[in-house]
C-alpha cells in the first residue's frame, strides 16, 4: 500500500519536472530575443556587388519601423527567431514604390545580426544577407575596472 | 556505555578529541597553518606578515573581550556590540571637540565614553532581562536601530569643532575622522619593538593584557563566580540567593563599556574614527572570532578571546596576500564571510548543556 | 448599565489600540510627513501601487514560516539569491519579455529547493533559536553566493557576454541590466484609473499565491503545519513529521521568495548584484511587522496593510526629513531607523508574550502540584 503511494508521488513528480523542462525548452525557443540591424548599404556578397537603394522604408506589424536613405542603418528587437518585415523601397530616383514582405530565419546563436536589405531586394539567399553584429565597444578592453559594491547597510530604495 | 566503547581505540579517541575541539575550528586552525606555511613559498615577507597579524590581533582584542561577560551570564552572544560602539564613538568625538589633544585625548575618551556606556548599558540589559531566551535576535537588532539612530544624531548633534565636522557646511560629522593629532597610535607606539621588518605594538597588547587579566580576576571574585552561576544554572543560581536579574545587568554593562574601550582601541591602530555606519557590521567578526577561539554560546574563557582573535586576524591579514599571488584573485573577503558567518552557525547549531 | 456599557466599549477600544500600535503608529507618521513631504497624491498613489506590485509577492513568502511556528524567515534572501542567478543565466541567454521572466522563475525552483533543504535542516538543529539562525544563514549564504558570482561565474560557469561579465574575465558586473524584460509583467492589461497605472498581471499573480495560500491551510500538510506551530511534542505525538513539515516549510517560503524576487527585478529592470537581496529580507519583514502581524501570526491582510503603510513612509520620509532639517541624508537614516526600531519592537513584543504565558503555564502547573498534594494528603489523613 505505502509502496504505491509512493511510486505515484514519484510519477506526479517527473511529471511535474517534465512540464516545467518542457516550458523551460519552449520558453527559451519563443523568448530568445535578436537585435536586427537593417543597412542599407552597398555590399559585396559572394563576389556580387550590390549597390545602396535610394530609399527603403521599413515596415513591422504594420507600423513603420525606419525610413533608410542610402548608407542608413535600422535597428529592430525581434522575440523569436522568425522575423516579418514589409519593405518598401525605390531604387533609383523617380522609380515607383514597391512593396515586398520577407520573413527571415534568425540563427539562434546570434545576439546582433546586420541584414542588408539591397542584396535581399535583389533575391540574394537570405542566410547570406545576414552576418554577424560585432560590436565596436566590445572589442575595447581599456576598459576600467569596476569596484564591487556590496549594500550591507540597507540604505537603498526598496 | 556507547560512548566507552567509542573512546577505545585509537579512531575512537581521535574522533573524540575532534569532537571536543571542534570539526571547524580544526579547519581554521590548519587553514591558518597553511597560509603561514604558504606565505613564505609565494614570497610573502613573514615578518610583514606577522607584523600585520599582530597589529590587527592587538586592534581587535578588546572587542573579542567584550564578548566575555555576557557569555559568562548566559546572555548568550552580544549581537547589541554596536551598542557599546556608539558609546565609545561618542567618547572619542567628545574628547576631540572639547579640545583634547595627543596622548591625554585617549584617557579622556575613555572617560568620558564610560557614562555612556553605563548609561546605554543599562537601559539594554533591562530590556534583555524582559525577554530572557531571546536574547540574540533582539541584541542584532537593538545594535542596528541604536546605529542608524546614531545616523541621524551625528549630523543632527551640535559638533563645531573644525577638524570633525564637514568643512562646507560647518556642521554634521564626517564619515571618517582621522586621529592625527589625537590619540593615533598612542598606545601601540608605547614600548614598540621593532626588529627590521618585525614590529610589535607591545602598548596595544600591554593595555589588552591589563583589561583580560582583570576580567580573569574578576570572574574569579565571588561576584563573578555568581556570575558564571547565573550563566550556567540561573535555578540554581536562584535558590542560592544571587540575584540573577542584577548579575545579567551587571553583565551586559561590563560588556558594552569593554565594547567602548574596545573601539577606543581600535580607533588608535587604525589612525581615523569610523562614523555612520561603520560600526553596524562590527558585531560578527568579534563573535566569530571568540567561538574560533573556543567559546561556545554559553562558555568562554580569556584564552578562548586570545586564540579566536589570532586566528581570526591571522586569516583576515594572511589570505588576501597569499591568495593574490597564488591564483591572482583576492578571494580573501569573502572567505571571510564565509568563516565568521560560518563559524557563529556551527556555534548556534551545538545543543549546549545549559541552553534554553 | 450604561456605564457598564461603555467601560466595555473603553476596554475594548483600548485592546484595540493595543493590539494595532503599531499600524497606527505608521497611519500617525504618514499623516504628519506626507503634507510635509509636499508630494501631490496621485505621485503617491502611483508609487504605492507600483510598490505594492513589486513587493507583495515577496512578503507573503514570509507568511507560510510564521504558519509553521518559525518565527520570521529571515532566510528568504535565500530565495532572493537563487531568483538573482537564475535572472544572470536568462539574461546571459538573451531570453526577453514575458518567456525571460518564467524561465528565470522556473530556473530559481531548483536553487531554492536545495538553499531552502539547507536552510530548514540547519534550523532543525537549532530548535527555539531560529531567528537568529536564519538571520546568520542568511550572511553565510551571501558569502557562498558571492564566491559563485564574483568569481566562479566565467571561469567554470561560462557567461558569454561582456556587458555582464567583469572587464577582468571572471564575475559578474555590478549592475545587470534586464532592460528586455523591464516591467513585461507589469505592462500586461495594466490599466491607468485616473492617473495611476495599475499592472493587472501582477495583481493576478498575487491575487493567485493569496487564493494558494487560503486553500494550503486547508490541506492536510497545511494543518500539520499549524499543529507543528502551535506545540511541536503534541505534534510529534500525533504522529506528525516535525522535522520534514519544517524543512518544507522553508523550502515553500524560499522558491516563493525566489518568484518575487524575479517579479521585484522585473519592476525594477536591473539587478544590484551585490545588493539587491542584502537587505530584501528586512525590508519585508519590517513592511509586514508594520501591517500589524506579529512573530507568530500574520495574515493576508497584514500584508497589504503593511506594504501600503511602511512604503508611504519610504517614499515620503528622505523629503519630509529633508524639508524639516535641511538635510536629505537625515530622512534616509529615518527609514532605514524605524525599519529596525520596528522589527526590534516586535521582536521585544513576541518574546516578553512568550515569556508571560510561559510564567503563566508554571504557575498553573504549580498550582495543580499544589493541589494534587493536598489531595494526596486528605487521603493519606
Amino acid at each position: 500500500m505505502k509502496k504505491k503511494v509512493n511510486v505515484r508521488s514519484l510519477c506526479f513528480k517527473i511529471g511535474f519536472i517534465l512540464i516545467l523542462l518542457i516550458i523551460s525548452a519552449v520558453m527559451l525557443v519563443i523568448g530568445r530575443g535578436h537585435t536586427i540591424y537593417l543597412d542599407n548599404k552597398k555590399a559585396e556578397i559572394n563576389g556580387t556587388q550590390y549597390d545602396a537603394y535610394r530609399k527603403i522604408t521599413v515596415y513591422v506589424n504594420g507600423e513603420k519601423l525606419a525610413k533608410l536613405s542610402a548608407k542608413d542603418r535600422g535597428m529592430a528587437e525581434n522575440m523569436g527567431q522568425t522575423f516579418s518585415m514589409t519593405l518598401e523601397y525605390e531604387k533609383e530616383k523617380g522609380d515607383e514604390a514597391k512593396t515586398e514582405e520577407f520573413t527571415l530565419k534568425l540563427p539562434y546563436n546570434l545576439d546582433g545580426i546586420v541584414v542588408n536589405l539591397p542584396a535581399l531586394l535583389e533575391g540574394v539567399p537570405q542566410e547570406d544577407c545576414m552576418s554577424e553584429f560585432v560590436s565596436l565597444l566590445a572589442a575595447d578592453d581599456t576598459e576600467e575596472e569596476e569596484e564591487i559594491v556590496t549594500d550591507e547597510f540597507a540604505l537603498g530604495d526598496f | 556505555m556507547n560512548e566507552t566503547l567509542e573512546r577505545t581505540g585509537f579512531k575512537g579517541r581521535v574522533k573524540s578529541a575532534i569532537d571536543s575541539f571542534g570539526l571547524p575550528r580544526l579547519i581554521i586552525a590548519c587553514f591558518l597553518l597553511l597560509l603561514f606555511v604558504m606565505a613564505p613559498i609565494v614570497g610573502a615577507d613573514f615578518a610583514t606578515q606577522i607584523t600585520n597579524t599582530l597589529n590587527r590581533f592587538s586592534w581587535n582584542a578588546v572587542l573579542v573581550l567584550a564578548m566575555v561577560p555576557m557569555i559568562h551570564s548566559g546572555c548568550g552572544l552580544n549581537f547589541g556590540l554596536p551598542l557599546g560602539i556608539i558609546s565609545g564613538l561618542l567618547g572619542a568625538t567628545l574628547s576631540i571637540e572639547l579640545g583634547f589633544t595627543g596622548g591625554f585625548s585617549f584617557v579622556m575618551a575613555i572617560l568620558l565614553a564610560t557614562p555612556f556606556a553605563i548609561l546605554f548599558g543599562v537601559g539594554y540589559g533591562w530590556l534583555l532581562n524582559k525577554i530572557k531566551g531571546g536574547e540574540m535576535m533582539i541584541a542584532t537588532y537593538v545594535g542596528f536601530s541604536s546605529v542608524s539612530l546614531m545616523c541621524m544624531m551625528w549630523l543632527l548633534l551640535p559638533y563645531h569643532s573644525p577638524t570633525m565636522v564637514w568643512g562646507l557646511a560647518g556642521k554634521g560629522l564626517r564619515t571618517t575622522i582621522s586621529l592625527e593629532g589625537f590619540y593615533d597610535k598612542v598606545l601601540a607606539n608605547f614600548l614598540k619593538i621593532s626588529i627590521g621588518n618585525l614590529s610589535i605594538p607591545v602598548g596595544t597588547i600591554l593595555f589588552f593584557a591589563v583589561l583580560a587579566f582583570a576580567m580573569w580576576a574578576f570572574l574569579h571574585t565571588k561576584t563573578g563566580t555568581a556570575m558564571t552561576a547565573v550563566g550556567s544554572n540561573p535555578t540554581f543560581a536562584k535558590a542560592a540567593g544571587v540575584n540573577v536579574d542584577k548579575m545579567r545587568m551587571l553583565s551586559v554593562v561590563m560588556s558594552t563599556w569593554l565594547a567602548a574601550i574596545g573601539i577606543l582601541v581600535y580607533e588608535q591602530g587604525f589612525g581615523f574614527i569610523q562614523l555612520y555606519m561603520a560600526p553596524f557590521n562590527m558585531a560578527l567578526p568579534a563573535v566569530s572570532a571568540i567561538l574560533i577561539g573556543g567559546a561556545s554560546v554559553n562558555k568562554a574563557s580569556i584564552t578562548n578571546v586570545i586564540i579566536g582573535t589570532f586566528l581570526f586576524q591571522g586569516i583576515v591579514t594572511m589570505t588576501p596576500t597569499v591568495m593574490n599571488s597564488m591564483i591572482h584573485m583576492d578571494m580573501s573577503e569573502v572567505i571571510r564571510i564565509i568563516v565568521s558567518n560560518g563559524m557563529i552557525l556551527y556555534a548556534l547549531t551545538r545543543k549546549t548543556e545549559g541552553s534554553k | 448599565m450604561k456605564n457598564e456599557n461603555s467601560n466595555g466599549f473603553g476596554k475594548k477600544l483600548k485592546t484595540f489600540l493595543a493590539s494595532n500600535s503599531v499600524p497606527i503608529m505608521f497611519i500617525l507618521i504618514c499623516a504628519v510627513c506626507i503634507p510635509i513631504s509636499g508630494f501631490s497624491i496621485s505621485y503617491l498613489l502611483n508609487e504605492i501601487v507600483t510598490r505594492m506590485g513589486r513587493n507583495i509577492f515577496l512578503i507573503l513568502a514570509l507568511l507560510i514560516p510564521i504558519m509553521a511556528g518559525m518565527g520570521l524567515n529571515f532566510g528568504m534572501t535565500l530565495g532572493a539569491m537563487a531568483a538573482e542567478i537564475a535572472l544572470i543565466f536568462v539574461a546571459d541567454l538573451q531570453i526577453w519579455g514575458i518567456p525571460g521572466v518564467i524561465l528565470a522563475m522556473i530556473f530559481s525552483i531548483p536553487i531554492s529547493i536545495v538553499l531552502g533543504i539547507v536552510c530548514g535542516k540547519i534550523l532543525n538543529r537549532s530548535k527555539g533559536r531560529e531567528m537568529i539562525t536564519s538571520y546568520i544563514i542568511s550572511y553565510f549564504i551571501n558569502g557562498i553566493y558571492q564566491l559563485v558570482v564574483l568569481y566562479m561565474m566565467g571561469p567554470i560557469i561560462p557567461i558569454k557576454h561582456s556587458s555582464i561579465k567583469l572587464p577582468r574575465g571572471y564575475g559578474i558586473r555590478n549592475t545587470v541590466s534586464l532592460l528586455n524584460m523591464r516591467r513585461c509583467l507589469d505592462n500586461v492589461f495594466a490599466v491607468t484609473v485616473g492617473g495611476v497605472k495599475i499592472p493587472v498581471l501582477t495583481f493576478i499573480l498575487i491575487g493567485l499565491l493569496c487564493l494558494f495560500i487560503i486553500w494550503f491551510r486547508k490541506t492536510k500538510l497545511g494543518q500539520d503545519m499549524r499543529a507543528v506551530g502551535q506545540d511541536m511534542e503534541v505534534a510529534r505525538d500525533a504522529g506528525i513529521d516535525v522535522e520534514k513539515t519544517r524543512v518544507i516549510s522553508i523550502v515553500m517560503s524560499t522558491v516563493l521568495a525566489g518568484f518575487g524576487m524575479v517579479i521585484y527585478l522585473q519592476n525594477m529592470g536591473n539587478i544590484a548584484t551585490y545588493s539587491s537581496h542584502s537587505q530584501i529580507g528586512m525590508f519585508c519583514i519590517a513592511a509586514l511587522l508594520v501591517g500589524g502581524a506579529s512573530v507568530e501570526k500574520a495574515s493576508i491582510g497584514n500584508v497589504f496593510l503593511g506594504v501600503i503603510l511602511f512604503h508611504t513612509m519610504f517614499i515620503v520620509a528622505p523629503s519630509a526629513g529633508a524639508k524639516i532639517t535641511g538635510d536629505s541624508m537625515i530622512g534616509e537614516y529615518f527609514r532605514v531607523f524605524v525599519s529596525y526600531a520596528v522589527i526590534t519592537v516586535a521582536l521585544v513584543m513576541y518574546e516578553t508574550k512568550k515569556r508571560r504565558e510561559k510564567g503563566k503555564l508554571g504557575a498553573q502547573l504549580q498550582e495543580d502540584q499544589e493541589a494534587e498534594e493536598k489531595k494526596a494528603k486528605e487521603a493519606k489523613a
